[in-house]
């Protein structure tokens, strides 16, 4: 084995094994935009790892470019993707409160809702008015 | 400003040297996936991309950016670094005791006010593990990004640090001197408020709760 094997036995199992946790942090973490980082980052990492890996094995730099291209997609794609998913995840009600040390963005939609109220209804300050503005979301608990 | 008034104003000429960089961006991309450099394949190439540019009728979005190539490889070094201590971490965690990991959203006002610097500052959050940009208040300036494993308000407070330096580091590798300027002025205004009311642990500003 040369130098370069060497290397690709290092990287490609390393990376396999990212991606491997990454699919178990899928199964195994308790909320939905916990999955979501366990599905979207670690693979990143791994196929970054993978793609090293093949690089040292390809008979010339030109033979490498595609890999560049790969990575370069995935770099652009993954951020556009977690961001919509954690978004749709938010506002449909399914970041589960009780799992979050701190929740600012609930502070900022309870603040504005309630300037909101005050404004149109004239309800009284403290009447919390949830699932104005992000639907279905049911009464959170603060967490503390 | 109208769009048209602004299309009279900028000749054919002009139109097509703003065109140029996506095309010949694209053209690159299209030797790369050919894996050949031959003159035959980048002039099909440069056909494909200009056709591809009528067909879609692209906007013309005024990009202004000024690289300085030291903060780009500090800035590169850094994603590189947290994307993959982030990545141990969330491994680490994802193995032992996952039931209890915790995460948080922290609201964190941005300096810079130039879109494309804030959608650079977003993407680069949210490639990397453990950070995720859920909302963005353009109004406000404010991102919210969530995080992933915080267990203490001073994690949070860590995550909240990672998110200004990372924002300063893209506006320091990509902005314009006039980006600079202004992010800079924030900052000092920031830091005149926190001199002002020094918040506990330093946080957030008005979540007493209802």
């Amino acid at each position: 084995m040369t130098a370069t094997d060497w290397i690709t036995a290092v990287l490609m199992p390393a990376g396999a094994l990212f991606t491997l946790i990454g699919t178990i942090g899928l199964v195994r973490l308790p909320t939905l935009l916990g999955r979501l980082h366990a599905a979207a980052k670690p693979d990143t990492v791994g196929l970054l790892l993978i793609l090293v890996g093949a690089a040292f094995q390809l008979p010339n730099i030109s033979a490498a470019a595609p890999l560049l291209l790969v990575a370069l997609f995935q770099f652009t794609t993954i951020p556009v993707l977690a961001q919509t998913l954690g978004r749709v995840t938010y506002s449909r009600g399914e970041s589960s409160a009780e799992r979050m040390v701190v929740d600012e963005l609930a502070d900022a939609v309870r603040h504005a809702e309630r300037d909101g109220d005050d404004e149109t209804l004239g309800d009284p300050p403290g009447t919390d008015a949830p699932g104005r503005q992000y639907g279905q979301r049911q009464q959170r608990p603060r967490a503390q | 400003m109208s769009a048209v008034g602004d299309r009279d104003h900028r000749t054919t000429y002009r139109r097509l040297l703003g065109r140029l960089p996506t095309v010949v961006w694209l053209t690159v991309m299209w030797a790369l996936l050919w894996g050949d450099l031959s003159p035959g394949t980048l002039l099909a190439g440069a056909g494909v991309a200009s056709l591809c540019y009528a067909a879609a009728r692209l906007p013309h979005l005024p990009v202004r950016l000024r690289v300085r190539p030291l903060y780009v490889t500090r800035l590169a070094a850094r994603i590189g670094w947290d994307l993959l201590w982030s990545s141990l971490q969330v491994a680490f965690r994802i193995l032992w005791r996952p039931a209890e990991v915790r995460g948080a959203i922290v609201a964190v006002p941005m300096r810079t006010d130039s879109d494309l610097l804030l959608a650079m500052v977003t993407a680069g959050l949210s490639l990397v593990t453990g950070s995720l940009v859920i909302e963005l208040n353009r109004e406000q300036g404010v991102v919210y990004v969530h995080g992933i494993p915080i267990d203490s308000p001073r994690a949070a407070q860590n995550l909240r640090r990672r998110v200004r330096h990372t924002e300063e580091l893209f506006v320091r590798a990509f902005g314009t001197a006039e980006d600079v300027a202004r992010f800079e002025a924030a900052e000092e205004e920031f830091a005149e408020l926190l001199r002002a009311s020094p918040a506990p642990g330093g946080g957030h500003v008005g979540k007493e709760g209802a």
